[in-house]
């Protein structure tokens, strides 16, 4: 970890108009529980579709891909990650960085708007707001790392990701049950439903499968990213 | 005694164009055809040539496996009328992938004054990129469901041929793709990073079909159907399909209905008033910033 590489990543992920993608989605996330409140249908199944359709199925791939792409994708197009990297730190120990900072981002926006939303609806009623929020919290990280190796490996980071996201986790995982148990989703999900005991959650993946697939697809993220930065060519391309 | 003269011009063939002229409407052709053909990867590098050919392949793909069943087991397959709806997310990241890189680069890069120095004007310049995404999605859209009528026509199933609804699903393309366009590009030219343009669009995708999922389904559990029919039209493959229910009376593809009436047109008209004055007032100043 390299405090001054964070502080920049910092900066340049708060800085600019990424910051109202990170933050709208959340926001939005919490309008909709405040609005559900108010036209009186905050039981528990509707708390627990907007938890899986919006906030795991939706708003979490789009954070951990406007932060895992955004910490070092960018720098990347433009270039100036020459600058970073001519310096002398290890280029894993920038992956780690860069990963500590998305992930840091998408656990406060993803986990944090998630808990206050299912509070909002229902309180405490059978552990959903906990489940969630720690779902979410772990699958942010596993997003993160994902969408920072996918950042690293192509200059179309952002819509390979969005495929990944929309196409095998939302199409394919809808028909093919197979293709549920390689989706981070369906582990976040299985996380949830460890922890709340609400009827209407349930979900595909053991818990046993889903945390050392959720482990080694991080940490295997990160060290090819680590080690994909270490022969990183800088040729441009459109 | 004279100087030797120090200074010599030569004629290097430097010649003034001495040929017509053509005006601001061939210039606006020109873009619009440059734009269109870059929307499907053509005149630039092979690597952007996949994501376009994959995403009409897998538009294709239900049109082909139609033909078939109605070869095979003579049935109707697929409708048209309900083509766009199912396959609103490839659409969706049809648009999330294109759109941004007909705006995005002419941003980044600072090109905008070299446009407006020929007779091109701002507003023609976003004509013309409206027109290319317009037509681009409505290729897209259109590709497979012509190929499913020829195959209707060749294969000849028992019943009548489905011209109307073939009709009436063009109809609601050309409306789809030129609200798509519009919102594509407002929202694709606020940043002049290509990948955070692919971003906002999909999000706002994902975001508007989510939140009007959740409030469906919410209504139907509350038994407040008619509230849940409005909420459908939150997604804008629901509200262009409203309209073609509206205009063509074709089948509504969400199974449910929509509010009845012409308002899902009226909404579709702000809507694009929305998205075209977003994008005119984006670009008042783009050029000299």
């Amino acid at each position: 970890m390299n405090a001054v590489v964070a502080d920049i990543t910092y900066r340049a992920m708060l800085g600019r108009k990424r910051i109202w993608l990170l933050a709208l989605l959340p926001a939005a996330l919490i309008g909709m529980a405040a609005l559900l409140r108010l036209i009186g249908g905050p039981d528990e199944h509707t708390a627990v579709i907007l938890m899986e359709k919006f906030s795991i199925g939706t708003m979490l791939p789009l954070l951990g891909l406007i932060a895992g792409t955004g910490v070092i994708a960018p720098e990347i197009e433009d270039g100036t990650i020459i600058h970073l990297l001519s310096k002398p730190i290890s280029r894993p120990v920038i992956a780690l960085t860069k990963f500590a900072v998305a992930a840091s981002l998408v656990a406060v926006f993803g986990a944090v708007s998630t808990f206050v939303a299912a509070f909002l609806l229902i309180r405490d009623e059978s552990g959903v707001a906990y489940g969630f929020s720690l779902g979410a919290l772990f699958g942010g990280v596993a997003y993160a790392a994902v969408f920072m190796l996918v950042g690293v490996l192509t200059r179309h980071a952002v819509t390979v990701g969005v495929i990944y996201a929309l196409v095998w986790e939302g199409l394919v995982g809808g028909y093919v049950p197979g293709a549920r148990s390689l989706s981070i989703q369906q582990w976040a999900q299985s996380i949830a439903d460890r922890i709340s005991s609400s009827p209407f959650l349930s979900s595909d993946v053991s818990l046993g499968f889903a945390v050392p697939a959720m482990i080694i697809v991080t940490v295997g993220a990160l060290v090819w990213a680590g080690q994909r930065l270490r022969s990183l060519s800088l040729t441009g391309d459109e | 005694m004279m100087s030797e003269p120090t200074g010599v011009i030569h004629d290097i063939g430097y010649r003034h164009y001495e040929g017509e002229r053509l005006g601001r409407g061939s210039a606006f052709a020109a873009l619009a055809v440059h734009s269109l053909r870059g929307a499907f990867g053509l005149g630039r590098t092979a690597r952007a040539k996949i994501m376009p050919l994959l995403l009409v392949t897998i538009m294709l793909l239900p049109a082909v496996v139609s033909i078939a069943i109605m070869a095979l087991v003579k049935q109707q397959g697929m409708g048209y009328h309900n083509y766009a709806s199912i396959m609103q997310p490839v659409l969706a990241i049809f648009l999330a992938a294109q759109a941004p890189y007909l705006v995005a680069p002419d941003l980044r890069f600072r090109v905008l004054p070299l446009y407006l120095s020929r007779p091109l004007a701002m507003i023609d310049y976003l004509g013309a990129k409206l027109a290319a995404m317009s037509v681009a999605m409505f290729l897209v859209l259109a590709l497979p469901l012509t190929l499913l009528f020829a195959g209707e026509l060749l294969v000849d199933p028992p019943g009548p041929t489905h011209t109307t609804e073939y009709f009436s699903a063009l109809g609601g393309g050309v409306i789809l793709a030129v609200l798509l366009a519009s919102l594509g590009l407002a929202l694709a030219s606020f940043t002049p990073r290509r990948g955070l343009g692919v971003a906002s669009v999909i999000a706002f995708y994902l975001f508007t079909s989510v939140v009007s999922g959740v409030f469906f389904g919410v209504f139907m559990s509350l038994g407040r159907d008619a509230a849940a029919k409005w909420a459908m039209l939150i997604n804008p493959f629901f509200l262009v399909d409203s309209v073609q229910v509206a205009l063509f009376g074709t089948a509504p593809s969400n199974g449910e209905g929509y509010p009845p009436g012409l308002w899902p047109c009226l909404f579709v008209l702000i809507v694009l008033a929305v998205a075209t004055v977003g994008l005119v007032l984006r670009y008042r100043k783009a050029a000299s910033s």
